[in-house]
């Protein structure tokens, strides 16, 4: 496995959650925490798929890393969870299977059902169809329930028993 | 009219204005119902909430004379601020904190909503970055990293001009998503770059519906499910308008 390129696709992860904070128009404040999150969301996820993981369940990892980072970062910052982790998880959306998929659709469409190659599109597309949409459900899991979890009184009465100001539910 | 009349009148608009502008800028709808439910607890008035996509119902129902009075307000069609959602959460607490009375609270809201967004060309060079950091994801190098630029750059201004001329906002999106994918497929047919199909792939990937998307997985296991579907076809209908943008560019390029 090669490390150094993991950091190097973790650094440009950290971009990419840095414009879409800039697009969502977070407070500056959170902005260097969110190139963080980004960049540790992309770096888990690249680091579990060298050891072979399943794309999926990489995803879910790198995101509920980033909602419970988003958590404590709400926190630090005082801004609610979503702030970070939003923009955060963007990175690791599943661009290439989509578009993957959409151009298998678009081929079964045009080709004839009984062609050759219609069952061997067919499998690829459904493949590529059910990754895109796993890891989607993957990273909203992974940032919603952390988020679900902390929420209210739980997370206060966590805080009050460290005598720390609670800011944020 | 009655004093107390006039401050639940008062506090119904105060409290409907909180809703909407959470719910416009991004917030999920169990966030909306505890913030509004902080703000009316501290001023002392019990409410009921009906929360949908594009209008919220309030009832307040003062505690002491048992007046009441219910009203609706529609969602602004505003897009995305995450500076709104996260100063209300703030504001929320120092309601609770420091008795903040219904005139502070506007003045803060109107302060809130004052606040500048990022400078344009910021916004715009800084979604490109991201754009060309997709790229590099996904495995590009060099020459398309710069193709990835670009693109995102036109696609994204494409798509604030067209919501500035009030187009729909799904062809808008049709129509970044059309601007972007033409430069890049221009890239493609160009043969710039060794795997110029990366390019063109992830030139569009600054459309994906986000916050709808996220927002409507958590809504729905907080048992908001209605909400969460409406968010959930939303994000189904940006993401439907990004693959005909795409589509259109690739049939005119024949790639």
């Amino acid at each position: 496995m090669d490390i150094l390129s993991i950091f190097i696709k973790a650094f440009w992860g950290g971009f990419a959650a840095l414009g879409f904070a800039i697009l969502f128009n977070v407070p500056q404040r959170t902005l260097v925490m969110i190139w963080g999150m980004g960049a540790i969301g992309v770096f888990a996820k690249f680091l579990l798929l060298g050891f072979e993981v399943n794309i999926a369940l990489s995803s879910l990892v790198g995101a509920a890393l980033i909602g419970v980072l988003s958590v404590y970062a709400a926190h630090n910052k005082q801004a609610p969870p979503l702030v970070f982790s939003i923009p955060s998880v963007i990175p690791m959306v599943p661009g290439a299977f989509a578009y993957r998929m959409m151009l298998g659709c678009m081929e079964l469409t045009s080709t004839a059902a009984t062609s050759p190659t219609y069952l061997k599109t067919l499998a690829e597309t459904t493949g590529n169809g059910l990754k895109a949409f796993f890891i989607l459900i993957a990273l909203s899991a992974g940032v919603a329930i952390p988020m679900l979890v902390t929420r209210k009184d739980t997370f206060k009465r966590i805080k009050s028993s460290e005598e720390m100001e609670s800011v944020e539910s | 009219m009655d004093e107390s009349y006039t401050n639940i009148k008062e506090a119904e608009a105060m409290l409907l204005n909180v809703g909407t502008l959470l719910m416009s800028s991004g917030a999920s709808t169990g966030r909306v119902r505890t913030t509004v439910n902080r703000i009316a607890d501290a001023l002392g008035y019990n409410i009921e909430l009906l929360i949908t996509n594009r209008s919220l119902m309030l009832k307040v129902i003062d505690e002491q004379t048992d007046h009441f009075i219910a009203s609706l307000k529609r969602t602004s069609p505003h897009g995305v601020n995450f500076r709104v959602v996260s100063g209300i959460s703030r504001m929320s607490w120092k309601v609770v904190e420091e008795n903040w009375n219904i005139q502070q609270i506007n003045t803060e809201i109107e302060r809130l909503v004052a606040l500048p967004h990022y400078p344009r060309l910021i916004i715009l060079s800084s979604v490109a970055l991201a754009g060309s950091s997709f790229c590099a994801l996904f495995g590009g190098k060099g020459a398309e990293l710069v193709v990835a630029f670009v693109a995102t750059f036109v696609g994204l201004f494409v798509r604030q001009e067209a919501i500035k001329k009030r187009f729909n906002p799904y062809v808008s999106i049709f129509f970044a998503s059309f601007a972007a994918s033409l430069l890049s497929g221009l890239s493609v047919k160009l043969g710039i770059g060794t795997s110029p199909d990366v390019a063109f792939a992830t030139s569009v990937l600054f459309l994906v519906p986000g916050v709808p998307l996220i927002n409507s997985f958590t809504d729905m296991i907080d048992g908001n499910i209605l909400n969460g579907i409406v968010r959930g076809i939303h994000g189904l209908i940006i993401a439907l308008a990004i693959a005909l943008g795409l589509l259109c560019a690739k049939f005119l390029f024949n790639i």
